[in-house]
């Protein structure tokens, strides 16, 4: 029985097939629309990148490529065993330039975000009491209209941000590319899991 | 009547009729046959007790909690563990150890129901308290492998490893409890990437750094433990548990079972709670795991009676998909056998009829005929 890996068809694709190709794995050349593709060796499923840890979580896929940044908001109880070195970017809190962030001013903070749960989180550990407001894109947007008062959102190169007239004020978390396997694949098919997670790390760039 | 007429159901609570329950029947029946055979005693401890007794770390928040008529603050069971502690501490005080204890019931937690994991849950598990630690260790491991064969469970594994070696290792470290977690969960996850970004945000250097990073890979067959013997040489405590695991899994390649055990540092679990082995059970075609146990010589001590202990348990629901997966079925044929007709025109003799091969055994379907 061949490994599954779940995929999505996001930015971390292009990295993805470097990745495999490097390691001399096959990767699926055209996908199409066809969402199951088997190429052998290795079963590859194609989903949003926000379910890529669900559905290895639940093992529907023995392992994923996902986002540090996807995997924190899935909060899914999976393994990550590589950092894969691309797709780097950061998640943080931004807001309209010169207003800065202050917390002890605002009994509750309101942050729009497509990460609920991190941007929970980190406002909980802080002691300030947040209400999120969940987004499905463009987050800008809502900060610079004063639908919240200030976003979580990904940076990569600041571009977007800087373009709406925002800043970043506080880092979250650093994020890039994970390996995810399932807890039950990791353990039951040890070797198999071993011998892909051990192709991809000697591949990945140090 | 529309679906949408029918009466709501509460989300995470779970319902067997027919087939479903006669299987989760017949998988009970198969894990107490295995306990009872190694000479465990059936407990069957109460739905609720005080709230006091369920405090854990790992547990709070997911009790459902009520008060009581007299405003004490009472908990439907979030766990067997907690209870059978206090039941052993209590009125099983005069009771010499070791005990022999074992289970099978619901609990209920509070938690969203997602990947496998309901409200409710049945668990079929074992507590032996007391006694020799090294030998009971091995009894319970023997006893968990067991019923995964019983069970006809294929490609079972149990994935084992000991608090005591991590533990070891940040001994000196004086982390922050917060710190702390974030790196055994880090360690948990298997991110070597993400252990080494909490222990640089803790301050920690040099040889604690590079042994605890090393323990994220120290998974696989017994021969990582002598690998980690050579890494954590400069750690006693580590050491010790290193030598605890390896005399563990020593007795289980003896019997045969080396090929169902495999050694896993990683595993770091409930520090605050587990004292010692730890393991999990996992099959493929299951993405969660089957049940897991491990050693908690602390707990008995907050109920007056310290002592060491361990335990393991099954998750019945998560068993039951399993062989529902693998398609295997357990049980006997009979008693899906199809049911005798009696015809009931005339009542008195139809029930003298149905009552005689009742006696005989037979399976009867009383009310079916002809009735004006």
């Amino acid at each position: 029985m061949s490994l599954t890996v779940a995929l999505s068809k996001g930015k971390l694709l292009g990295g993805a097939a470097a990745l495999f190709g490097r390691a001399g794995l096959p990767f699926p050349e055209d996908e199409g629309r066809r969402l199951v593709m088997d190429t052998g060796d290795l079963r590859f499923l194609f989903v949003k990148d926000m379910d890529v840890p669900t559905y290895v979580e639940y093992g529907v896929a023995d392992c994923g490529i996902a986002g540090r940044d996807v995997v924190m908001e899935s909060g899914s109880d999976v393994y990550e065993p590589l950092d894969l070195a691309f797709g780097r970017c950061r998640l943080a809190v931004a807001r309209p330039k010169g207003r800065g962030l202050d917390y002890r001013r605002a009994s509750t903070v309101r942050v729009a975000s497509k990460y609920p749960r991190v941007a929970t989180a980190h406002f909980l550990e802080r002691g300030v009491s947040a209400e999120v407001v969940k987004l499905a894109g463009s987050v800008e947007l809502a900060a610079v209209l004063g639908l919240a008062d200030c976003i979580v959102d990904v940076v990569e190169t600041g571009r977007t941000l800087e373009e709406n007239g925002l800043e970043v004020v506080e880092d979250v978390a650093a994020s890039s590319a994970r390996l995810v396997v399932n807890r039950a694949s990791y353990h039951a098919r040890r070797e198999e899991v071993g011998r892909f997670v051990d192709a991809l790390r000697r591949v990945i760039p140090s | 009547m529309s679906a949408l007429q029918r009466s709501p159901v509460p989300p995470g609570v779970q319902c067997f009729v027919g087939a479903a329950a006669r299987q989760r029947r017949a998988i009970e029946a198969a894990a107490v046959s295995v306990f009872e055979g190694w000479d465990y005693e059936e407990i069957i401890p109460p739905l609720y007790d005080y709230a006091d007794a369920f405090a854990s770390a790992a547990l709070s928040g997911k009790t459902y909690s009520f008060v009581g008529r007299d405003g004490s603050l009472l908990a439907l069971r979030p766990d067997f563990t907690s209870l059978i502690a206090k039941i052993a501490a209590g009125r099983l005080a005069d009771r010499p150890a070791p005990l022999r204890l074992y289970y099978s019931g619901e609990v209920l937690r509070y938690e969203p129901p997602k990947a496998g994991r309901q409200s409710e849950l049945y668990q079929m598990g074992l507590e032996h308290l007391g006694g020799d630690a090294r030998a009971a260790d091995v009894e319970v491991l023997a006893i968990a492998v067991e019923c995964l064969e019983r069970l006809g469970v294929g490609g079972a594994v149990l994935a084992l490893g000991h608090v005591g070696v991590f533990a070891g290792l940040v001994a000196r470290t004086e982390l922050t409890s917060s710190s702390l977690e974030r790196l055994r969960e880090r360690v948990d996850a298997r991110d070597a990437a993400g252990v080494a970004f909490a222990l640089d945000g803790a301050g920690v250097t040099g040889a604690v750094r590079d042994a605890v990073l090393h323990l994220t890979s120290l998974g696989g067959d017994a021969s990582v433990l002598g690998e980690a013997r050579r890494a954590f040489a400069a750690f006693p405590a580590a050491i010790a548990a290193l030598e605890e695991l390896r005399e563990t899994v020593g007795a289980l390649q003896s019997a045969g079972l080396g090929r169902v055990v495999s050694v896993d540092l990683a595993e770091v679990r409930g520090l605050d709670y587990y004292t010692g082995l730890v393991f999990r059970a996992y099959a493929p075609d299951l993405g969660f795991e089957l049940g897991a146990g491990g050693r908690y010589d602390t707990l008995l001590a907050r109920f007056g009676r310290p002592m060491p202990a361990v335990g393991f348990m099954l998750g019945l629901d998560r068993v039951a998909l399993l062989l529902e997966r693998q398609a295997r079925a357990l049980g006997d044929g009979a008693a899906a056998a199809a049911a005798e007709s009696i015809a009931t025109a005339r009542l008195g003799p139809a029930l003298v009829e149905a009552r005689a091969r009742r006696a005989s055994g037979r399976r009867v379907r009383f009310g079916e005929g002809d009735r004006a």
